[in-house]
């Protein structure tokens, strides 16, 4: 099914590129209104780096990270994680493909009201069908200050303290490559700074690979850089971004035309 | 003026209420036309009698069941419609406005599903004096009547019950959560008092009196009823007992556990459904092979009885078919945010359809389990005073059939459901449905 090997290639070790995107392509609707939302966009990101993807609203920005994340299928063009790529099938075979390589942080965080905090963070080992390590979890859940917070359940959480669980529930599983969809979009500044700090920490401390959607400067200024798209192609790149570089930058993303990276 | 138009843009969304008014007016139109077909002139007093009697019987019968029926739909419909009510609300509707939008809405929907049920009720109606005229139990010569007995107590009573079905469900929806935990537990435990009271009188009656079957009968429906108002705590003792393996019955336990309200619901509507027509319906045949037995003919008493039974179990178990499958659709359908947050997280379709299988199942079992035990509780001292056996043979093959309708209205209801939902995309199923 997948073309680079199997799961066993890939618990070997890591590939050196944890995402490698190769002219992809999406397309919604049909022929007269059809919308153009990626047009062949090439990129690879290294391991372990902290990449924001800036843009404005229709960029396509959120369908990139569909399609990177295997939770959509790309019309043409090459989508390979941790050095195997996504290919055809059910959504049950892309579940499959996504459990140990992808971790998720969505705005809304996502997270199970019928579970708890320490249930919802093992839930994708648990559908893995993986032995759960309650240490481990709990570790992950200390570490993401919510050690104290085990059996609440998420509405007797704030949006901070969610969305730090399911920072936690993508970090567990050990995935390849994390994606964030605007993970502080519905936060107050002091807990999107905390939620930030984290993000930073899974990349800095534990090794993992980040790629992070959003529209503001400031969350952007976190990542190792920066790559801004439009209508549905990449617009330029900013290496350590400062919020007002990259405000500068997403001023004026109409002006320059598609520069590739 | 908002209820017509609510109407009018979401005509599906009274489908199931307006199928519960559809029936019930037919049912009650059906039976309440013997009343007209009795006041005739030239018809003689067996006939009389035995036309009144399944009028008043089923006709009572009737009543209640619309009112429950229409309750659980609108119930359903109302809390569907939370987000809408709340937006109404916040762009100035007053509590009274909304009240009389709902109520409206549902005497809109029940005057149409009694003015649907009038033409295949004329034909019910005549089919059943046929019934009874093949039978015996009437005389060939009367002519069936569709009267103003039956149009006037078919419509009030389809409008009656469902603007008083649509008041309390309204009222529900606005006022929030009451615990009324204490009055619920002491009606159930007199329920079962009373149903074991009941049940074991059977042992006074002589094998031969008329009212044979009443004690048990009533004991088994009490015993039901007490089962059923306990539904939350048996469910969680069953919870307690059970050991599931695998991702998909950890969810399911999980999330029956937590949404114990809306389960114990559906698993009340199977409790009384197993009940029922188990009881009624092996108790019929047990009847029905000791008359055979001693070889006497039944009396036009002991036919009504049997036609009596048979009518009051057939609608039972319709109505009980679409409240639960009203119930289940609904329940399930919302869940498509919930469902798509377990895909996200790494569930494939199979494992969500898994678990929703598995609640349901557990359901199921719970439900008919103690069903059964309701109708047993009946059945086992009506056997043992009208035959010489403790377990008739009838009731294997009757029992059967009552799970098997039960399971595939259930596991059909909500896995097709499931399915459905689980066409949505993942991430759109978590953006929309909020």
């Amino acid at each position: 099914m997948f073309r680079a090997g199997s799961r066993r290639t890939h618990d070997k070790g890591p590939a050196a590129e944890a995402l490698r995107l190769v002219k992809v392509t999406k397309t919604y609707g049909s022929h007269d209104s059809a919308v153009t939302a990626l047009d062949g966009v090439t990129l690879g990101l290294g391991r372990g780096t902290f990449t924001a993807v800036m843009g404005p609203s229709g960029s396509g920005k959120t369908t990139l990270l569909h399609c990177a994340a295997g939770l959509d299928r790309p019309d043409s063009g090459i989508v390979r994680v941790d050095g195997t790529e996504l290919t055809g099938g059910g959504e049950a075979e892309l579940t499959k493909f996504r459990r140990g390589r992808i971790g998720f942080v969505f705005q809304q965080y996502n997270l199970l009201e019928t579970l708890t905090v320490a249930q919802n963070t093992v839930l994708p080992l648990k559908l893995a069908g993986q032995r759960v390590d309650r240490q481990r979890a709990k570790e992950v859940l200390a570490s993401v200050g919510l050690g104290d917070r085990l059996g609440h359940r998420p509405d007797q959480l704030s949006g901070g303290q969610r969305q730090r669980v399911a920072i936690a529930r993508a970090l567990v599983t050990e995935p390849r490559v994390i994606f964030a969809d605007e993970p502080t979009g519905a936060l107050d500044t002091r807990s999107a700074r905390e939620v930030l700090r984290l993000l930073q920490q899974a990349v800095r401390v534990h090794g993992r690979t980040l790629v992070m959607v959003t529209h503001d400067p400031v969350a952007a200024s976190y990542a190792d850089s920066v790559l801004f798209l439009a209508d549905g192609r990449l617009a330029g790149r900013l290496d350590a971004p400062t919020p007002d570089a990259v405000a500068e930058r997403l001023a004026h993303l109409g002006d320059n035309v598609a520069m590739g990276v | 003026m908002l209820a017509m138009r609510s109407i009018r843009h979401r005509p599906g969304r009274f489908l199931a209420t307006l199928l519960c008014a559809f029936l019930g007016a037919a049912i009650i139109m059906t039976f309440n036309s013997m009343h007209d077909t009795a006041a005739q002139d030239g018809v003689d007093s067996t006939s009389s009698e035995t036309l009144s009697t399944a009028a008043g019987v089923v006709g009572g019968y009737g009543t209640l069941l619309v009112f429950f029926a229409v309750a659980s739909a609108l119930t359903v419909n109302v809390r569907q419609r939370t987000a809408e009510l709340t937006l109404l609300r916040c762009s100035g509707a007053t509590p009274a406005q909304l009240k009389r939008m709902v109520v409206g809405e549902a005497v809109v929907v029940g005057l149409v599903g009694a003015v649907l049920a009038i033409g295949p009720a004329m034909l019910g109606g005549r089919a059943l004096l046929e019934v009874f005229q093949d039978s015996g139990q009437v005389a060939g010569s009367v002519d069936h009547s569709f009267g103003p007995i039956a149009l006037m107590t078919g419509i009030d009573i389809t409008l009656l019950a469902s603007a008083g079905a649509a008041f309390l469900a309204v009222r529900r929806a606005t006022r929030g959560h009451e615990k009324r935990g204490g009055a619920r537990r002491f009606l159930a435990y007199a329920a079962l008092v009373a149903g074991a009271v009941s049940a074991s009188s059977t042992f006074v009656f002589s094998a031969t009196d008329a009212a044979l079957m009443a004690p048990p009968a009533y004991g088994a429906i009490l015993l039901s009823v007490g089962f059923a108002l306990m539904a939350p705590r048996l469910l969680e003792g069953v919870l307690d007992r059970l050991r599931l393996s695998g991702a998909s019955g950890w969810l399911a336990v999980r999330n029956l556990r937590e949404r114990a309200g809306q389960p114990a619901g559906i698993l009340m509507s199977l409790i009384l459904f197993t009940a029922v027509a188990t009881a009624t319906l092996t108790m019929q045949a047990v009847e029905s092979d000791a008359v055979e037995a001693s070889g006497l003919t039944k009396s036009v008493d002991a036919k009504n009885l049997e036609t009596l039974n048979f009518t009051v179990v057939g609608i039972i178990v319709v109505f009980v078919c679409v409240m639960l499958v009203n119930s289940l659709y609904a329940a399930t359908s919302y869940r498509g945010r919930e469902f798509g947050q377990q895909r996200l997280a790494g569930a494939t379709p199979g494992q969500v359809l898994g678990a929703v299988g598995t609640e349901t199942a557990i359901l199921t079992v719970t439900g008919v389990l103690f069903g059964v035990l309701a109708a047993l509780a009946g059945i086992v001292p009506f056997t043992v005073v009208r035959s010489d056996g403790v377990l008739p043979g009838a009731v294997y093959g009757i029992g059967a059939a009552v799970v098997a309708i039960g399971a595939a209205v259930t596991l059909g209801t909500s896995l097709v459901t499931a399915r459905r939902v689980l066409r949505t995309p993942a991430v759109g199923a978590v953006a929309v449905a909020s």
